[in-house]
């Protein structure tokens, strides 16, 4: 059996798993919240949001809730959906019967870290699905908002998911490894939220660069003041490498941990 | 039968830098035995598995399965010939049988869809094999586990505690299986088991452990044998003093009266004819006579101080 058949199962599994569970249904809520919440904003004052002759209304309508939700929202999601997850394994005492089976550590830890970053992306494509079915439905119900007679520049806002994205990396390698290592979901779950919250408030000092938790708000936050190494952003830099290393360290813990 | 599945030599493991949870242990199980790891809660019976299958690391020590060490490098090899129940099955609650089957399935790789029903039926749960675990009774949810271990036809089932909980019904339809999968198949079973009748029903080979140490290891025959051959009964008469002083005038061993039952000592059981006879014969009425299980004794001896 190849190393990849491994893998694949792993991730077969994962998928079975994650049928009729919370953190399926949370991937879609939480994709479907935010834009749900702006739709009835600008219901109620689709009046003062009625954009000048000639201007793309959907500029203002997606950067305003990308960078308005993002930011602070995606911690706590990561920190909710990692938990969540894996506490389908904890809460069926799935570990101990995983590592008594003959398949490699790494397919079991990586599988599932695959499916957990599976679900984030799902929940940034339904997210940006719903945003752009808001607009044209705010558009259908008030034609003076103009969204039906323009198109959104779906690149430039793609990319800026796209680096939200990037920049949540590194709390996905802290999270996942935490809520691998703790059956009781209260600890991943009580440091990651602690930890969201720190990284919010210390979001306008300048070190805040190298603390994973603030990435998200920096990647909106800082713009065009984002320090750069070799060309990107070093928030984008800092996230990736935050994550390959919690997730080496994360897997090289648990492979060693005496499973009680 | 000579062959050993497992044999493992001078194991040592502690949890603690304070407490040694296992000592010395030895344990050698022969291929195509019932072999039964008995001890009381917490005498480290759940640990050793945990030993044997690598999700603990040994201090020292050696764990030789199919006759190959079990390093990192055979974990994949020597697991692949293994099912394992360990305590309470793992099982995902929100799921059906069939998928959790289906999970088990696509990790061990090769197994196929069919295989899924043959083991349903094997643990007679074809009928609830659509219904969610979490609706599961604890007996259900043993016998699915059971049927999980036996997915890929393994040559070694360990099975920790696989009655615990279980009603009388439940426990018997365990055992039956248990017995029917070693008779069948020629699986070799290794149960830990805190109870010593179930061992006793159910296994060939028996290892005692109390403290972490293997106080005694054997095939059960010869555990039966080894409390020596005198059958110690009880017997529930109308006029007990008088009995016990009618036996006495025999000059029979051992006699003793305990809460108006005779107690005695016999070598064979067709001595306990004759004790019937006699107290027959000076007209005493007999209720009941019933054998007493050395066994429980000689495992109250052994693992009590």
């Amino acid at each position: 059996m190849t190393a990849l058949s491994f893998y694949i199962s792993s991730i077969k599994n994962e998928f079975i798993k994650l049928k009729r569970t919370f953190a399926f249904w949370l991937t879609i809520i939480s994709a479907l919240l935010f834009p749900i919440l702006f739709f009835i904003a600008f219901c109620i004052k689709h009046k003062t949001n009625t954009p000048k002759i000639g201007v793309n209304p959907w500029d203002y309508f997606m950067t305003v809730q990308i960078e308005n939700s993002t930011p602070f929202f995606i911690p706590m999601f990561i920190v909710l959906i990692t938990g969540l997850i894996m506490q389908i394994e904890h809460k069926s005492l799935g570990i101990k019967y995983l590592f008594a089976l003959p398949i490699p550590k790494w397919s079991i830890y990586f599988g599932k870290l695959t499916i957990v970053i599976f679900a984030i992306i799902t929940t940034y494509v339904y997210y940006y699905l719903a945003v752009l079915l808001s607009g044209f439905l705010l558009g259908l119900l008030y034609p003076d908002l103009a969204f039906l007679n323009f198109h959104p520049e779906h690149l430039k806002y793609i990319k800026l998911l796209l680096v939200s994205l990037v920049a949540s990396l590194g709390i996905i390698g802290i999270q996942f490894w935490l809520s691998f290592r703790y059956k009781n979901f209260v600890v991943p779950l009580g440091i990651g939220m602690f930890l969201a919250i720190i990284g919010i408030i210390v979001s306008q000092a300048p070190q805040s660069i190298y603390f994973p938790y603030s990435f998200s708000v920096l990647s909106v936050s800082l713009g065009d003041k984002m320090p750069l190494i070799f060309g990107v952003a070093s928030v984008t830099v800092f996230s990736v490498l935050c994550f390959l290393v919690t997730s080496i360290l994360g897997y090289i813990h648990i492979k060693k941990l005496n499973i009680k | 039968m000579n062959q050993l599945i497992v044999n493992i030599k001078n194991l040592n493991f502690s949890y603690t830098k304070t407490k040694q949870d296992i000592e010395n242990l030895e344990l050698k199980i022969p291929k195509g035995s019932i072999y039964g790891f008995l001890g009381p809660n917490g005498s480290g019976k759940s640990t050793t598995i945990r030993l044997m299958l690598g999700l603990l690391k040994k201090n020292s020590g050696t764990v030789v399965l199919f006759g190959e060490p079990f390093t990192s490098k055979t974990r994949l090899q020597i697991l692949n010939r293994v099912g394992a129940l360990i305590e309470n099955p793992s099982l995902y609650d929100h799921l059906d049988a069939v998928d959790n089957l289906r999970i088990a399935a696509n990790y061990r790789q090769n197994i196929p869809f069919s295989r899924i029903n043959e083991v349903l039926e094997i643990v007679k749960l074809t009928q609830a094999k659509n219904k969610k675990i979490k609706e599961y009774s604890l007996g259900m949810k043993q016998r699915l586990g059971l049927a999980i271990s036996l997915l890929s036809n393994p040559e070694l089932i360990i099975l920790d505690e696989p009655t615990n909980g279980l009603d009388p019904k439940g426990i018997i339809e365990m055992r039956t299986l248990i017995k029917d999968l070693n008779k069948k198949y020629g699986t070799t079973i290794f149960i830990s088991s805190h109870l010593l009748s179930e061992i006793e029903r159910t296994c060939t080979h028996v290892g005692i452990i109390r403290d972490g140490k293997m106080l005694y290891q054997d095939t059960v025959a010869s555990l039966k044998e080894s409390k020596g051959t005198n059958l110690k009964i009880d017997i529930e008469v109308d006029k007990p003093t008088e009995a016990l002083s009618v036996l006495k005038n025999l000059k029979m061993e051992n006699i003793s009266l305990l809460d108006d039952f005779l107690q005695i000592e016999v070598k064979n059981k067709e001595a306990i004819t004759e004790v019937i006879d006699i107290l027959r014969s000076e007209k005493i009425d007999i209720y009941q006579v019933s054998i007493k299980n050395n066994l429980e004794e000689l495992f109250l001896s052994l693992t009590e101080n």
